[in-house]
C-alpha cells in the first residue's frame, strides 16, 4: 500500500468515530477537592460585615453585593445596591456574566451564611474568581451593623471605635434604634440599580499565520 | 485539563518556552516538506506542485481530529481555546494581498523566515519588504481602521454557521481533504515538473 492509502485508512477511520460521538460539552470543575477544602478551612472567602458596611457606605464601585435569597425575601429587604440571584439560579446562562469576571468584587449573603456560602461553593469550584461570602449572613449584620451592642465601660480602645464605627454605620444604612427590618419599606420601594457588568477579556493568545 | 496556560498548570514563561520550542518544531517541518523554496510555493498557484495544498491540509485536519479527540476524552476544554476573531472585510482584503505578495515574491511570512534561514538572499529581501509593510500598516493605522474593523463577526465556528455538530462537520472536511488529496496526487502525475 501506498502512504496515500495508509493515510486514508486512518482519517477516514477517526473521521467516522468523531461524527459519531456525542460532543463533548462538560465544564470541568477547575479546583480539586483538597483545594477546596483547604479554602474553607482557612475561610478566605469570609469578608465581614465591618468591612462590607464601609464599602457601602464610601459607594465602593468595586463591589457586587449578591443576594442569594429568594426574589420575595429580596424585595422585603436588601442591602443597598443589591442584586437577586437566587441560589437555585445560579448556574443560569443569564448571570454568567455577573458571577465570572475579574473587575468587581462580589459578595454573596442570605439570611445565614449557608446558601452564600454554596453559591460561593458552585462559582469556586467552576473556576470563577471574585467571589465572596458575608459572614454570618444578614442575621449577624442585623447584630453587629444595624444594632450593635454598647460595649461595656471596661472595653478596650478597639471595641469602641468599632462600636462607634457601627452606630455611624448603621445610622448611614437605615438601622439606628429600630429593633425589627426597618429598612424594609424604604428598601422596597426604590429599584435596585443594575450594575455595569464588564466581562473579562480572556488572556488571548497571539495568533500564528503561515 | 488543557489548555495549559488559560488553566495555570503551567506559567507563562514555560508556556513561552513551549511556544518557542514549538516555533523551531514547525519552521523545521516547513523546510523539511520543502516550503523554504519559492518554487514550490508559487507551483500550488500555476498547478504543478500541490505540496502546499497537501501539507496544509494534513496538518489541519491533524489538529482538528486532535482538538476533537481530547475534548471528547476531557483532555481540553474547546471552550477555552482561543478561537481568532473574523473581521470579514479585512479578511478579504488582506487575503488579496497576501495572495499577491505571495506569488510576487515567491514566500509567505513563516516560509520566507525559512527560507532565510538557509541562507537564501530573496527571502531576506522578502522579510525586509514584510518589515516595510508592517511599518506601513503600523504607523497608517488610524487611515486603515475603519477598513479593519469592519463587518466583525466574532468568533464563529464554520460547523455552528451551518449548523452542523463539530464531528460530523470534521468528517465532511477530511472526506474534502483526502479527495483533494486524490486529485493532487493525479494533477502531479499529470503535469510532471522537474524537481530544482
Amino acid at each position: 500500500m501506498k502512504p496515500l492509502h495508509y493515510l486514508t485508512l486512518v482519517l477516514l477511520i477517526m473521521a467516522v468515530i468523531i461524527a459519531f460521538v456525542p460532543q463533548n460539552t462538560t465544564r470541568p470543575y477547575k479546583l480539586t477537592a483538597a483545594q477546596l477544602l483547604e479554602e474553607i478551612r482557612t475561610g478566605t472567602q469570609f469578608i465581614s460585615p465591618d468591612e462590607v458596611a464601609d464599602k457601602i457606605i464610601k459607594k465602593d464601585p468595586s463591589i457586587q453585593l449578591i443576594d442569594v435569597r429568594n426574589p420575595r425575601e429580596f424585595d422585603q429587604f436588601s442591602l443597598p445596591g443589591a442584586v437577586n440571584i437566587p441560589l437555585q439560579d445560579i448556574l443560569s446562562e443569564n448571570y454568567f456574566d455577573i458571577l465570572n469576571q475579574g473587575t468587581k468584587m462580589n459578595i454573596f449573603y442570605s439570611n445565614g451564611s449557608t446558601e452564600a456560602n454554596e453559591a460561593w461553593l458552585l462559582t469556586r469550584q467552576l473556576g470563577y474568581q471574585n467571589n465572596y461570602v458575608l459572614q454570618g449572613g444578614l442575621n449577624y449584620w442585623m447584630e453587629t451593623v444595624l444594632n450593635p451592642l454598647k460595649p461595656g465601660s471596661i472595653s478596650s480602645n478597639d471595641e469602641i471605635a468599632r462600636y462607634d464605627f457601627r452606630k455611624a454605620a448603621s445610622m448611614a444604612l437605615g438601622g439606628g434604634d429600630a429593633t425589627s427590618v426597618a429598612p424594609a419599606a424604604s428598601a422596597g420601594t426604590t429599584s435596585t440599580p443594575k450594575p455595569v457588568i464588564i466581562p473579562v477579556k480572556k488572556k488571548k493568545k497571539a495568533a500564528g499565520g503561515c | 485539563m488543557g489548555p495549559l496556560a488559560i488553566n495555570d498548570i503551567i506559567s507563562q514563561n514555560t508556556n513561552f518556552l513551549l511556544a518557542f520550542v514549538i516555533g523551531i518544531g514547525f519552521g523545521f517541518v516547513l523546510e523539511q516538506c520543502g516550503f523554504s523554496s519559492s518554487r514550490k510555493l508559487a507551483g500550488l498557484f500555476y498547478g504543478y506542485d500541490m505540496v502546499v495544498l497537501k501539507v496544509f491540509f494534513t496538518g489541519g485536519v491533524t489538529a482538528m481530529l486532535g482538538l476533537l479527540f481530547f475534548s471528547l476524552f476531557g483532555w481540553v476544554d474547546l471552550n477555552l481555546v482561543y478561537v481568532n476573531p473574523t473581521f470579514l472585510t479585512s479578511a478579504i482584503v488582506g487575503g488579496l494581498i497576501m495572495g499577491v505578495g505571495f506569488i510576487m515574491g515567491g514566500f509567505c511570512p513563516g516560509t520566507s523566515f525559512c527560507g532565510a534561514a538557509i541562507g537564501k538572499i530573496d527571502a531576506m529581501i522578502f522579510i525586509i519588504g514584510l518589515f516595510i509593510g508592517v511599518y506601513f500598516f503600523a504607523f497608517g493605522y488610524p487611515m486603515f481602521e475603519t477598513l479593519y474593523k469592519a463587518s466583525f463577526l466574532g468568533s464563529p465556528k464554520f460547523s455552528t454557521m451551518v449548523g452542523l455538530s463539530d464531528g460530523v462537520f470534521a468528517f465532511l472536511l477530511i472526506v474534502v481533504a483526502l479527495g483533494m488529496f486524490y486529485v493532487s496526487e493525479w494533477v502531479e502525475k499529470k503535469f510532471p515538473q522537474e524537481e530544482y
